[in-house]
């Protein structure tokens, strides 16, 4: 192997020219450079607290890069990767709604229920997308983006409307979920890190189907040619439905949990455009699967540190979407420079 | 005009497709450059146009060396190439694709006088107003070669070109490019694996095998020296034999494949209504030329294009409309003439092959592979390899391997074109044992040879409508003539060959 670096060297070299070129967007905003720099690096990293902080982002970071793994193994956009997750919080919220704290079911099945219904949710609505593309001809890219919208209007029709709160419509959402149907918040954080160990669990068994398992070398010969998959009676139009359904169920997990373990209610931003920022985590590390813990963890620190940063240098936050978009961008541009051997596996 | 190859040098990581290769081609001359699949032909002539630079060794055209040589400097000292699928416009009208291509792009008024000027100097028509799509392979041919002649080519490069062409159009095109030679100043180099054809048409011939000139002739050409220098050993004979005239006449077996009125129709493509039996064990040739309909009807009889009327029945059971998997689990089979683009994937590995292909033994897959795909079909030992990594004929052998010992129908597009004479050899022996064990198999090819001589039953396509059902044919010109009249429409079923 000369001349063609690996994609941790590639991913190092792109943060390399991110940073240069931020350096160079902070100088023209007229901030500080490496002082905003070490800002975002302490407020994200720099104690237990941040730290955990940074951990509570990761959660619907890693399962969302996780799910559109999925997809991105099958050649598959997924766009619609927020409409998922915000069909998923809608379901779980509606489950949850119709649930009685007190009644024959205990909470914690509820509770359960309630995250199977947010996978079902998210699944049907990226099923939707997929049928689209495999019975309509329709693009995934295309559909997605319609049906997001789709999903953000019934989300925003149902806290207004049918959901709203007692005597009053508010964007502040729904009335708070009762303490029992909440994920129980360890060490008092804001997000509960029952989340971070489905994140976890969900991407080791992503790993295993798209690594191990008979059904993940069936999506990598569609992905490299339907016509051959076609051909040996592979059933493509099949594998794709059913990428998108594990893409979607694990989409709409991350809306059910943060339903059931941040918010405890159902907001207008709930998909917090975390399915987004996980398309752009999977590319950053370059579609390859052990590098998109590091990259989901590198962009929640990202995220949590330009939090801080209207606090401490009146610099306004949406920095570090600046960077993340940059980042990728870069490493793309690096991608071009260095084409990558034939991707096995994803 | 003069030009000189010296030393040429070109390698490809460890393979060195042209070593040491020197050649002298003299003006008013046509050149045949002959060697099989791999040899370095193709490179030595892309060196030549300037498209692939040499490792080492220099190019003199008319005493000038031209050192780092690219496709603009190779076109204006007048070296042009004609690929084996003309680079033209397809929407665009005929004298709009002879307009475009050079430094200036001509007027309508110029360029239609142009063009007619160069067609009555190589003796060709040429309909200017007509879009290129609708051209068959030879007209495209013409028209690029009436193009490259305008734009003051001298050194014509041919590559292949008779490949998917009929006798008669074969006969045109060299009829043309004696015309181009005959001034005295231009030459041609014809680029072919086909022995006959340089024989018909050429002055003089060099021979490469394995990357390194082997030798020269001139005429009167002599086919037996030539082909030693072409082959180091002989190629497997066994599987050369023609198959008996009668074939193996099984007139009691029930037919395996029945189709009643059957039209296939999608969007982009048809075949006319046709009926047909063919029956369990028969090996039978589609003869026509590209588009002709004979890549429809195996394409349709695999379901890969719907049967919009009539039945389609495979061993009794109707399979007109039902889905492709539906042909696949009644036994029929359909290997692509795009092995890599269409049948395999690239970057999966021999071994991945074969767990998909046979899902059932996917646990024990890396002993599959060996006993069947090393030991029956001959591939190299790798299965960690990925199909990418494959040569042509390897990837069809890779492709024949998965395909299950027990089907009933195999249906192969063009199963050898691109191949070398072994890879040939093996791949008809392995299609005769399975004929032999009962497996039908279709197969098209552009090679009017292989087909008379393989085929022990010929379906003739032109104008996608099947127009001729002929018994096995022996390999002589007259039948070949016969059959190119039928594939182009000339002739019609029961004229005499």
């Amino acid at each position: 192997m000369t001349g063609r670096p690996r994609p941790f060297v590639r991913g190092g070299l792109a943060a390399g020219l991110a940073v240069l070129v931020t350096l160079g967007l902070l100088l023209a905003a007229g901030a500080p450079p490496l002082r905003t720099l070490g800002v975002m690096a302490v407020s994200s990293l720099g104690s237990p607290t941040a730290l955990l902080r940074t951990l509570s982002t990761l959660t619907p970071l890693l399962l969302c890069g996780a799910a559109v793994s999925v997809t991105f193994a099958a050649n598959l956009w997924n766009i619609g990767i927020e409409g998922q997750i915000i069909l998923g919080a809608v379901c779980c919220q509606g489950w949850l709604m119709a649930c009685d704290p007190a009644g024959a079911l205990p909470p914690a099945v509820c509770l359960t229920l309630s995250l199977a219904a947010a996978m079902a949710g998210g699944a049907a609505w990226a099923l939707l997308a997929g049928v689209l593309r495999t019975h309509g001809r329709v693009h995934e890219i295309f559909s997605g983006l319609g049906l997001n919208f789709v999903a953000l209007g019934i989300n925003l029709w149902l806290i207004l409307g049918p959901w709203q709160r007692p005597g009053m419509a508010s964007l502040s959402g729904t009335v708070p979920l009762p303490e029992a149907f909440r994920l129980p918040a360890l060490g008092g954080q804001p997000m509960s890190l029952v989340g971070l160990g489905l994140a976890v669990a969900a991407y080791v068994g992503v790993f295993w189907l798209l690594r191990r398992s008979f059904f993940g070398l069936t999506l990598a010969a569609v992905r490299q040619n339907p016509q051959a998959a076609a051909l040996l009676g592979l059933a493509p139009k099949r594998r794709l439905l059913a990428a998108m359904a594990i893409c979607g169920a694990l989409a709409g997990l991350t809306g059910g949990l943060l339903v059931t373990g941040l918010y405890h209610r159902l907001i207008p931003s709930i998909s917090g455009k975390y399915g987004y920022m996980a398309m752009l985590a999977a590319l950053l590390a370059s579609l390859r699967l052990p590098y998109l813990p590091l990259a989901c963890l590198f962009f929640a620190a990202l995220t949590v540190g330009g939090i801080q940063l209207p606090l401490e240098l009146s610099l306004d936050s949406s920095l570090a979407g600046v960077i993340q978009g940059v980042m990728v961008l870069t490493l793309c541009t690096a991608g071009r420079l260095w084409p990558t051997a034939s991707r096995r596996q994803p | 005009m003069e030009v000189q190859l010296s030393h040429i040098v070109k390698r490809f990581g460890t393979v060195t497709a042209n070593d040491d290769v020197s050649l002298t081609l003299a003006a008013g001359r046509i050149y045949g450059l002959l060697g099989e699949n791999g040899a370095g032909k193709s490179t030595l002539m892309r060196v030549l146009c300037g498209l692939t630079p040499p490792d080492a060794g220099s190019l003199t055209v008319d005493g000038r060396v031209l050192a780092r040589l690219t496709p603009r400097l190779a076109a204006t000292n007048g070296i042009g190439l004609l690929p084996q699928d003309p680079l033209d416009f397809p929407p665009l009208r005929v004298w709009e694709n002879f307009a475009l291509g050079g430094d200036r792009v001509l007027g309508r008024r110029e360029a239609r006088a142009r063009l007619a000027a160069g067609c009555r100097r190589l003796g060709i028509a040429l309909p200017p107003d007509v879009p290129v799509a609708t051209l068959t392979v030879a007209e495209r041919q013409y028209l690029e070669l009436a193009r490259l002649a305008d734009r003051g080519v001298r050194l014509l490069v041919l590559d292949e070109p008779t490949t998917g062409i009929s006798p008669v159009q074969k006969e045109a095109l060299f009829a043309a490019l004696r015309a181009f030679v005959a001034d005295g100043d231009r030459l041609v180099i014809l680029v072919t694996h086909k022995l006959a054809e340089a024989r018909e048409l050429c002055d003089a011939v060099a021979v490469l095998r394995r990357g390194r000139l082997v030798g020269t002739f001139a005429t009167p050409l002599d086919a037996p020296a030539i082909l030693a220098a072409m082959f180091e050993n002989a190629p497997d004979a066994p599987a050369d034999v023609p198959p008996s005239p009668a074939g193996r006449p099984r007139p009691e077996a029930a037919p395996l494949l029945r189709l009643d009125d059957v039209t296939f129709a999608d969007a982009t493509t048809r075949l006319a209504r046709l009926s047909l039996t063919v029956r369990p064990g028969e090996i039978v040739g589609l003869a026509g030329i590209a588009g002709g309909g004979q890549e429809t009807l195996l394409r349709g009889l695999a379901g890969l294009i719907p049967a919009v009327s009539g039945r389609l029945a495979v061993a009794g059971r109707n399979l007109a409309g039902r889905s492709p998997g539906r042909f696949l689990r009644a036994g029929v089979r359909y290997l692509p003439a795009a092995r890599l683009e269409q049948g395999l994937f690239p970057g999966l590995t021999l071994t991945d092959h074969v767990r998909l292909a046979f899902p059932t033994y996917r646990r024990t897959a890396h002993s599959l592979f060996h006993t069947r795909c090393v030991e029956q079909f001959h591939l190299a030992d790798q299965p960690d390899a990925p199909a990418a990594a494959l040569s042509g004929g390897n990837q069809q052998r890779l492709l024949l391997s998965l395909v299950p010992d027990d089907v009933a129908l195999l249906l192969a597009d063009n199963p050898t074109r691109g191949l070398d004479i072994a890879s040939v050899a093996h791949i008809w022996g392995h299609l005769r044992r399975r004929a032999a064990a009962g497996t039908t198999v279709l197969f098209a090819s552009e090679d009017l040879d292989e087909i008379m001589r393989r085929a022990e039953r010929i379906l003739v396509f032109f104008d996608r409508r099947l127009v001729a059902d002929l018994p096995g044919l022996s390999p002589t010109p007259e039948n070949a003539r016969y059959l190119g009249d039928l594939m182009t429409g000339r002739a019609i079923e029961g004229d005499a060959a």
